[in-house]
């Protein structure tokens, strides 16, 4: 029913060694993201223990765990915010040291991520002042990623003036006006009503798609991580000296475009929430 | 029961001693007659009356140190008139302001660099702290060397004790600058010169106003201290020049205009403050 963590680690060993073992058919030389041993020590504590695996491009990764498991620790180390204490994150094969445009980051807290003084319009003006994008191309720029997530009406309005499911849609925006082909997502859902939640699900699942990006999301939301991901990644606190934070690793084969309500009714998807809870009751015991 | 409670309510409006079993509500009832906007001002003109007839007491038990507020009022017609109120105003105003003005320059430039760099702020920390408690009156002899009597000499002190006030709520502001911003600005990746005009400088607008609002405290107290103990120039000058005249009705007129203007200039800057506050996302 469950199965061991042993292939995980595995599979994880695999991507680490892959630069040295191009026999291995599967795996591309260079993945388009790839967790090498990543380490994160901050004030003595150990964050996040060696972790590895690879995220091949376009696809939605979602991660899940109990809290204080190094999920947005992950998150921002493979955005560069933070730099890891051992290990690497790299990029199309390049080490990521510091913040690059083309990965975009989506924070939980909306309300505190918005310039509160700059409208709807202005908060998505920012990601294209910052990419030199001359005066004159912003504005159908703009105008462009605000009807993507809805917002076109709202785009002169305040932030404040906004209900948190509008300001994370503008968060998301401003994101999706930077370009990029990855985005970090760190719980974007977590503060929302339910109903709020699922439109926003579904509406990301459709941009993603559109764009063609790469996603990594946190949520500790199981059946989010279900609904959205091509993959899940379950992390455990506390590992244990010399073991990986990585605990499980679950593809997830259900058909897309997936739907609020038949693709909860799925087999694989029953199967797989199973699954999932069972592991993490698991981990609580 | 129910059919008495309309008798008893009557009853207790019109009791001028209201019975023990009365809530205060009932007891401030009394005073429902006065509109809101008046009641401020019910207790300075009582005040006021009540100054009038001591001092018109003490007028005539031949005193000559007090002035009813009478005369005072007279005596600021009279200033008012013969141009001397305006004169003084204006320079008095206009010297804080200007001295404001630099001191706020000075101090929002060093406080920006020092709430920006801990570097910059380990380097000044030392000479910041030692300076910072030295009053500004006791510039006056040093300031009178340098620059003489007048005005460069009053906008110098000035501009001292504004600087202070300025640099460190500014310097503090920078530091309390929402630190998810501050992440925003590094994942879109905005350079370090936009970072400071997009991201810091606007955020602490809202702060930066709430120090120029004590900043405009400041300059005012400082402008006519400077011009009672030395400058022969403004308000605080003419209020000295009346006593010393023993004219005790101008010298209460100029105390009480320096307390209207004194008020007038702090109103504006609140109202400034909010209208600030309000257009750059603060909720109220």
């Amino acid at each position: 029913m469950i199965a061991a963590p042993a292939p995980v680690t595995a599979r994880a060993a695999l991507s680490a060694s892959a630069f040295r073992s191009p026999t291995v058919p599967t795996m591309q030389a260079t993945p388009f993201l790839c967790f090498d041993g990543v380490t994160i020590r901050l004030g003595g504590r150990e964050i996040l223990s060696p972790t590895s695996f690879d995220v091949a491009r376009g696809e939605f990764v979602c991660i899940v765990g109990p809290s204080g498991c190094g999920k947005t620790t992950l998150l921002r180390a493979a955005s560069g915010l933070v730099s890891a204490s051992a290990g690497e994150v790299r990029r199309n094969g390049a080490k990521m040291t510091e913040p690059s445009r083309e990965v975009a980051f989506v924070f939980q807290d909306y309300g505190r991520a918005l310039l509160p003084w700059r409208t709807v319009e202005g908060n998505v003006s920012l990601a294209l002042e910052a990419a030199g994008v001359p005066a004159a191309e912003r504005a159908p720029r703009i105008a462009d990623v605000l009807a993507k997530v809805g917002l076109a009406k709202h785009a002169h309005k305040f932030p404040v003036q906004l209900s948190g499911g509008m300001q994370q849609r503008a968060q998301i925006a401003r994101c999706l006006a930077q370009k990029p082909d990855l985005m970090m997502m760190d719980e974007p859902f977590g503060a929302l009503d339910a109903l709020t939640r699922q439109s926003l699900q579904d509406e990301l699942a459709r941009l993603v798609r559109d764009d063609g990006l790469t996603v990594l999301f946190v949520t500790h939301d199981l059946e989010e991580a279900i609904y959205l991901g091509d993959r899940v990644i379950a992390l455990q606190a506390n590992p244990g000296p010399g073991r990986p934070s990585l605990a499980r690793m679950i593809d997830v084969k259900i058909p897309r475009p997936r739907d609020q309500l038949t693709t909860k009714e799925h087999p694989e998807y029953l199967h797989l929430r199973r699954e999932l809870f069972a592991f993490i009751e698991q981990g609580h015991e | 029961m129910n059919r008495h409670t309309p008798s008893l309510r009557a009853l207790r409006v019109a009791s001028p001693t209201p019975s023990p079993g009365a809530t205060p509500a009932a007891r401030r009832s009394r005073f429902r007659g006065v509109p809101g906007k008046v009641r401020p001002f019910v207790l300075p003109l009582l005040l006021l009356a009540l100054f009038e007839w001591y001092a018109r007491r003490a007028a005539a038990l031949g005193s000559d140190a007090l002035a009813p507020p009478s005369a005072a009022a007279k005596a600021f017609v009279g200033a008012a008139m013969d141009g001397s109120l305006w004169q003084a105003t204006g320079f008095t105003l206009g010297t804080a302001a200007l001295g404001l003005l630099l001191g706020a320059v000075l101090g929002i430039a060093l406080g920006l660099v020092l709430g920006l760099s801990r570097r910059a702020a380990q380097l000044g920390s030392v000479s910041i702290e030692v300076l910072r408690p030295v009053p500004s009156v006791a510039l006056i002899p040093l300031a009178m060397l340098g620059f003489g009597f007048g005005v460069r000499m009053e906008l110098a002190i000035v501009a001292f004790a504004t600087f202070w006030p300025l640099l460190v709520l500014v310097q503090s502001a920078v530091q309390q600058v929402e630190p998810r911003l501050l992440e925003v600005s590094r994942v879109l990746g905005l350079s370090s010169r936009e970072r400071a005009f997009k991201i810091v400088l606007p955020a602490i607008v809202p702060r930066l106003f709430v120090a120029l609002r004590l900043g405009v405290a400041v300059a005012l107290v400082v402008a006519v201290t400077v011009e009672i103990a030395a400058n022969p120039n403004g308000m605080g000058y003419a209020m000295m020049i009346a006593q010393q005249s023993f004219d005790p009705a101008l010298m209460l007129a100029w105390l009480g205009w320096i307390g209207v203007v004194g008020f007038a200039v702090n109103a504006g800057m609140v109202r400034l403050q909010a209208w600030v506050a309000r257009r750059m996302g603060v909720q109220p």
